[in-house]
């Protein structure tokens, strides 16, 4: 168990401690809500995970490190902060992905602007939840208003790279 | 009909690009690579899994113990940068997936959020939420990488909110009977 792991688990016990003094019945609420998330995200896990595994086998690694590379500078940002946009699900498919373009050569800063662009354009996310739930107009004021900075968290990433040594080294 | 479609479709369009992604490695690359991914793909499950039960936990009581409500009065129109800031840190703190947080988002507007401290919000929640960090980034990625990423994240929710502000688009929450003042 990593460092990481710990914390979050000792997090969780807290968490849960505090809910248990709130009375038995908070408690339950909470484990029932705990559980209802696992059923809900355990499927969604147990496909996306052979998915990522399958398309890091087609994706050749050197596009990645071509198109993505650390020489490939602010084109390879831009061109990262619109892929993350087109990357379906949530996290249990991006960040592996992620973790395989690494380990084939992608530079660091696109791929802080490709989890970006993930998070902040995420267009399967737009169309599924936040259209139903919003409306067109909220979407198009909060597109306007965040739509290039997945560019500028790219370009933020590659002046604080220096101070991060081990960024792309994995453990 | 809609709405089950909605629910699912996550799942139906992982399990459709899962499905012809499996048999394009093993047409093209044959049956050893396609063992060979579900191998990786079953690695990263047993890596992934623990933290994953706790941050669910972590989210199922978190939600017992911070009503919403109570949020929504420091992030009003008037609440400049302090709201931005409040509504990133609510982002932040907010676990769950997008069947969870949108609904929230609703909820804040319709108790007098406005548009920039919701839109701060939606950007910490999707690009720095500390359960996706600690339960998806740092354990796949590294912490380093997490570190290096989560800063550049940092400052664009107060950009977006900031700029949203300014955006001359009118928009009133659905549900809302007239546009407020």
């Amino acid at each position: 168990m990593s460092i990481g792991q710990a914390i979050l688990l000792v997090l969780a016990l807290g968490a849960f401690g505090l809910a248990l003094r709130r009375g038995v019945p908070t408690a339950q609420r909470a484990l029932r809500e705990t559980g209802q998330t696992i059923l809900r995200v355990l499927p969604l896990l147990v496909a996306a995970l052979p998915m990522a595994a399958f398309l890091a086998e087609l994706i050749p690694a050197d596009l990645a490190a071509g198109w993505l590379g650390p020489e490939s500078g602010l084109a390879g940002i831009a061109i990262a902060s619109l892929a993350g946009g087109f990357i379906p699900g949530g996290p249990f498919v991006s960040f592996p992905l992620v973790l395989t373009f690494i380990k084939a050569g992608a530079g660091g800063p696109q791929m802080v602007a490709l989890i970006t662009g993930w998070a902040i354009l995420g267009f399967h996310r737009v169309i599924a939840w936040e259209w139903p739930v919003l409306g067109g107009r909220f979407i198009l004021i909060r597109l306007l208003a965040s739509g290039l900075l997945p560019i500028l968290a790219g370009v933020l990433a590659q002046w604080l790279l220096p101070l991060f040594p081990h960024a792309l080294v994995r453990p | 009909m809609l709405r089950t479609l909605r629910r699912h479709s996550s799942l139906a369009i992982i399990l459709s690009i899962g499905l012809v992604s499996g048999s394009l490695v093993w047409v093209l690359h044959g049956p050893e690579a396609f063992r060979r991914a579900l191998g990786v793909a079953w690695g990263v499950f047993l890596t992934v899994l623990p933290a994953l039960l706790a941050g669910l936990l972590l989210a199922g009581s978190l939600k017992q113990l911070i009503p919403p409500g109570a949020l929504a009065k420091w992030m009003g129109a008037e609440s400049g940068a302090r709201g931005l800031l409040v509504a990133t840190l609510c982002g932040m703190a907010m676990p769950g997936g997008p069947m969870a947080a949108f609904p929230l988002v609703l909820v804040l507007a319709q108790a007098g959020a406005d548009r920039g401290a919701l839109i701060a919000f939606i950007v910490a929640w999707a690009l720095n939420g500390f359960q996706r960090v600690l339960v998806w980034e740092v354990p796949l990625l590294g912490a380093d990488f997490a570190l290096l990423r989560f800063l550049c994240g940092l400052p664009l929710s107060v950009i977006a909110g900031a700029v949203a502000r300014r955006i001359p688009v009118a928009w009133v929450p659905p549900g809302t009977p007239e546009p407020r003042a």
